[in-house]
């Protein structure tokens, strides 16, 4: 096994299109991993090696992570290649825990995008330290200067320039390292061949410049610097250890450049990687301790602890089920004991595999700090392994809940079967899919964070599970409030022949006022004198939460109220649990509709970008769909326009988009908030809820 | 208190009883100083008053940063709603939101004419019925008497309150007793109302003077101040 200390764990994450699968391409190129260079979308019809599932060579984009290992010089890389769009946000966050440092690939002429923003968002919530790449240097309006100070301005984040283009556009040779100051030209059909030269003259007043702006930054955070800058005494091993700790810190982050599709500054990246990003030991990673009320634990990177281990991502493929894992604390052999801390279930370590995206190599021993995939383990998406001596948990990951739902129906028994086949396999590897039948309309339902997102699993069903499935129209998921306080004193009594019930609530539900953290329940026990006796209490608790899970209005979930218990009635006989859940349950039904309830809709952050000259349609596209405009930025090269537009409009926005704009403009969007549906329209939707059950009792 | 009481109680009424009412559509306002005064502040500040009188705002900046705007927004409506314990505050600022769009133009040196034509197209095909445009920032001392004439024959096409915050672009600029600096005077005729911001070191306050007022040029103090705390708009 090799030190850690030559070991990185990274990731690759940007807006899409920006070139991320084009660069994790170069650098299994560079690392001598592939023996020819594929185009994501390449005439050869072979497509990138990383995106090993058909449907994302057909669309271009990435969805699942695919694990590669690699190795630069003396280090081991696993390079871990994240989907770009916004619909797949829980696989990019996914894939950010495992890691210990990323790659941030930006557009040099796009600059930061919305997603950026988002994905910026993400790696500050997991602290990842990350080195920026300006890609596409070689693309017309290319300013990787101009992306370099967007970082400052919109993401706040500390970007200095380790590198400055030599030539740009058309014309991009190479770079100008800041660190050795020297430049570094790419040559040979591939860029293969590393030419070292002096800094060409006309760039040297320039160099020195953007060198002093390094230095300066730098010696903020290291005092070695400073004193060395004093001394006018600093070497290369000083500041690249010096822009290293910062880096890994999170007080700064390298910005580097060049351009993936044509061959230029990869290598200078993967040095970069090797000098700035941190090894599995100078990262802190905690586990909660089940054993000691879920105290965290501070993970220790080495071999000879005992293991712990995250399964961070599950993939179908031809030989069965694959499990992508990274290996926190302690190291893994095959024939080994662990233990599935989520199921409690004991396994042994079968085979043992390092991933090439979709080729594999086997292994008998996996490291601490390595991530690796073991074969055939039942078990789902972010379950924690140990060894059998402990009772660790990773900490649990973020998950989104979905606000989009869609019916599917499968054509015959064989489909039937295939899609329960598929659906028992996507919810293991999705937390933010989701399935269930509708014990209504005797509908499968499936849910997800998007139209896209759910359209992918229905094509990957059709496509990998032999699946024929027909989809309904997609739903969106409303919520229920109510929007004043409303009294309840219910008398929930049965007792004619046998057994009798008998129980009396009285109480208010009221709205939770909104703030900053949005609460969906709240149960308040005001009971004075034992008017409920006190084991009844939580059958109160317990009648409401039934109650909340369906709205009469609709028939979504109740979010935002608080119900309040003061008064109530028992009888020493016929009280049960069951009646006071039954009495709180019609308890809430009857001040439910006496506290004006509502229907709220999820509310989507759009971003919108494109050329100028749309920019018309664009806000006229928007305001026609309920929109409203919060912002229009536009610089030399087109207009982002951000809005806030109700889920329930967007159905089909991307091919009304792709008309208005002949698509030239791309969007985005995400979960911003709750919003009350207007009036009329929550009218309507009453009327269709109230014909569909009418419909389903009649049959 | 209700919107309606938090109204009339504004400071800015007291604003628009100096400008005999206010400024008025198809006018042209600015707010003139010295770089880090609190014009930005006061533009928000002027702007929030007007979306709480339910009028459509567009908050044109060049800063690159629409962020930076949004939090100026924020923070302006928090210290207003806090000052008066404004009822349901997080329900009126997101109904504020739907009245307000920020344009944001990050590229060097953009046209009035671009500017104009993106302003425009919001207005029509985005539907948005603006009553005021604040221009943040805006080079006005470096534009050409023919931009600002096109912005003002905008304002009254579209009917529109146009405010400006100005501050001078060259260094060597001269300010005078009102902190509004020579190079701004050249546009005297074409703007309405010029409001300079001066700094007033024993009273600890920025002052403010309405140096031109519709058709009157005789310098007056105005009855309101910015706190330079707040950084808002006090009596």
């Amino acid at each position: 096994m090799s030190e850690l200390r030559y070991m990185r764990n990274i990731g690759i994450s940007a807006h899409i299109d920006s070139g991320k699968t084009t660069l994790s391409e170069r650098i299994l190129y560079y690392c001598n991993r592939i023996h020819q260079i594929h185009e994501v979308r390449g005439k050869d019809g072979v497509g990138a090696t990383m995106d090993s599932m058909e449907l994302e060579r057909e669309r271009g984009i990435t969805i699942a992570s695919a694990a590669t290992h690699v190795t630069w010089k003396d280090y081991d890389i696993n390079v871990i290649d994240t989907p770009g769009h916004v619909d797949f946000t829980i696989e990019v966050e996914r894939s950010l825990r495992v890691l210990d440092g990323a790659i941030m690939v930006l557009c040099s002429v796009a600059g930061v995008q919305s997603q950026s923003i988002t994905v910026d968002r993400q790696m500050k919530r997991y602290r990842v330290p990350r080195i920026a790449f300006v890609n596409k240097c070689d693309r017309t309006g290319a300013n990787p200067y101009r992306v370099k100070q967007q970082l400052v301005d919109k993401l706040g984040l500390n970007a200095v320039l380790v590198q400055i283009p030599i030539g740009l556009e058309d014309r991009l040779q190479g770079v100008v390292d800041l660190v050795t100051m020297k430049a570094l030209y790419f040559d040979g059909p591939n860029g293969d061949v590393i030419r070292i030269e002096s800094i060409p003259p006309e760039l040297q007043s320039e160099a020195e410049t953007k060198r002093e702006e390094l230095l300066d930054a730098v010696s903020l955070i290291s005092d070695d610097l400073m004193e060395a800058m004093l001394d006018e005494n600093v070497t290369e091993e000083l500041l690249r250890a010096a822009i290293r700790k910062g880096t890994i810190s999170l007080q700064l982050v390298p910005v580097m450049m060049g351009s993936a599709y044509k061959n230029k500054g990869i290598q200078a990246l993967l040095d970069g990687v090797v000098n700035y990003l941190p090894d599995p030991t100078e990262v802190t990673n905690t586990a909660l301790d089940l054993n000691n009320d879920e105290k965290p634990v501070i993970l220790t990177s080495h071999p000879d602890m005992p293991a712990v281990i995250l399964g961070f991502k599950l993939e179908d493929g031809q030989y069965g089920q694959l499990t992508y894992i990274r290996i926190y604390q302690g190291k893994l052999k095959k024939g080994d004991e662990l233990i599935n801390i989520r199921t409690k279930k004991k396994f042994k370590v079968g085979r043992l595999v390092r991933m090439h995206a979709s080729s594999m190599e086997d292994i008998t021993e996996a490291g601490c700090g390595d991530i690796a995939a073991l074969f055939g383990i039942d078990c789902a998406s972010g379950d924690t392994f140990c060894h059998p001596s402990l009772n660790y948990s990773m900490t649990s990951m973020y998950v989104p809940k979905p606000v989009i739902s869609l019916a599917i129906l499968p054509a015959d028994k064989k489909s039937a079967d295939n899609m329960g086949k598929a659906l028992n396999r996507f919810v293991k590897e999705d937390p933010t899919f989701n399935t269930y039948v509708d014990p209504e309309s005797n509908q499968t339902i499936i849910q997800g964070m998007g139209e896209l997102h759910l359209d992918v699993y229905v094509e990957r069903m059709r496509r990998e599970y032999k699946a024929d499935v027909t989809t309904g129209r997609p739903e969106v998921a409303y919520r229920e409030a109510i929007s004043q306080r409303a009294d309840f004193n219910y008398t929930h009594k049965k007792q004619t022949g046998g057994s009798g019930q008998y129980a009396r609530v009285a109480g208010y539900i009221e709205p939770i006022e909104e703030s900053e953290e949005v609460k969906e329940y709240e149960f308040v026990d005001m009971i004075k004198g034992g008017t409920i006796p006190n084991e009844f209490i939580p059958s109160c608790d317990k009648g409401f939460q039934t109650a909340i899970k369906k709205g009469t209005q609709l028939g979504f979930p109740v979010v935002g109220v608080r119900c309040a218990i003061n008064d109530g009635a028992y009888h020493p006989v016929d009280s049960s649990d069951q009646a006071f859940q039954t009495a709180a349950l019609g308890a809430f039904r009857e001040a439910y509709e006496k506290a004006k309830p509502i229907v709220l809709e999820p509310i989507m952050k759009v971003s919108v970008a494109g050329p100028t000259e749309f920019q018309g349609n664009i806000f006229g596209s928007i305001n026609q769909r309920r929109g409203v405009i919060i912002s229009s930025t536009e610089d030399g090269n087109g207009c982002v326009v951000e809005a806030e537009v109700p889920l329930s409009e967007m159905f089909g926005y991307s091919t009304v988009l792709r008309s208005l704009t002949q698509g030239k403009a791309e969007f985005t969007m995400e979960l911003s908030k709750y919003g009350k549906v207007p009036i009329s329209i929550g009218e309507e939707l009453k009327k269709e809820y109230q014909e569909k059950r009418k419909k389903e009792q009649g049959r | 208190m209700e919107i309606q009481e938090l109204n009339a109680l504004s400071p800015l009424r007291a604003f628009d009883q100096s400008l005999n009412g206010g400024l008025g559509k198809g006018n042209l306002g600015v707010l003139v100083s010295r770089h880090g005064i609190g014009k930005t502040a006061c533009l928000v500040h002027l702007s929030t008053d007007k979306l709480f009188r339910n009028e459509h705002v567009i908050h044109v900046s060049f800063s690159g940063n629409v962020e930076h705007v949004i939090n100026w927004y924020k923070e302006v409506f928090r210290q207003i709603s806090d000052g008066r314990s404004l009822s349901d505050a997080a329900t009126v600022y997101n109904s504020l939101l739907s009245n307000r769009v920020v344009m944001n133009f990050s590229q060097e040196n953009v046209s009035v004419d671009k500017v104009l034509s993106s302003l425009e197209t919001l207005i029509r095909q985005g539907s948005f019925e603006a009553d005021a445009v604040m221009f943040d920032g805006y080079k006005l001392t470096v534009a050409s008497e023919d931009d600002v004439r096109k912005i003002k024959q905008f304002a009254l096409d579209m009917r529109l309150e146009v405010w400006f915050s100005v501050s001078p672009v060259r260094p060597d600029v001269i300010f005078d007793e009102n902190g509004v600096p020579s190079t701004i005077m050249k546009y005297k005729e074409l703007i309405d109302v010029l409001i300079g911001l001066k700094y007033n070191e024993s009273m600890d306050k920025v002052i403010m003077t309405l140096v031109k007022n519709h058709d009157i040029l005789d310098p007056l103090p105005m009855r309101v101040s910015l706190d330079p705390k707040t950084m808002l708009i006090t009596n």
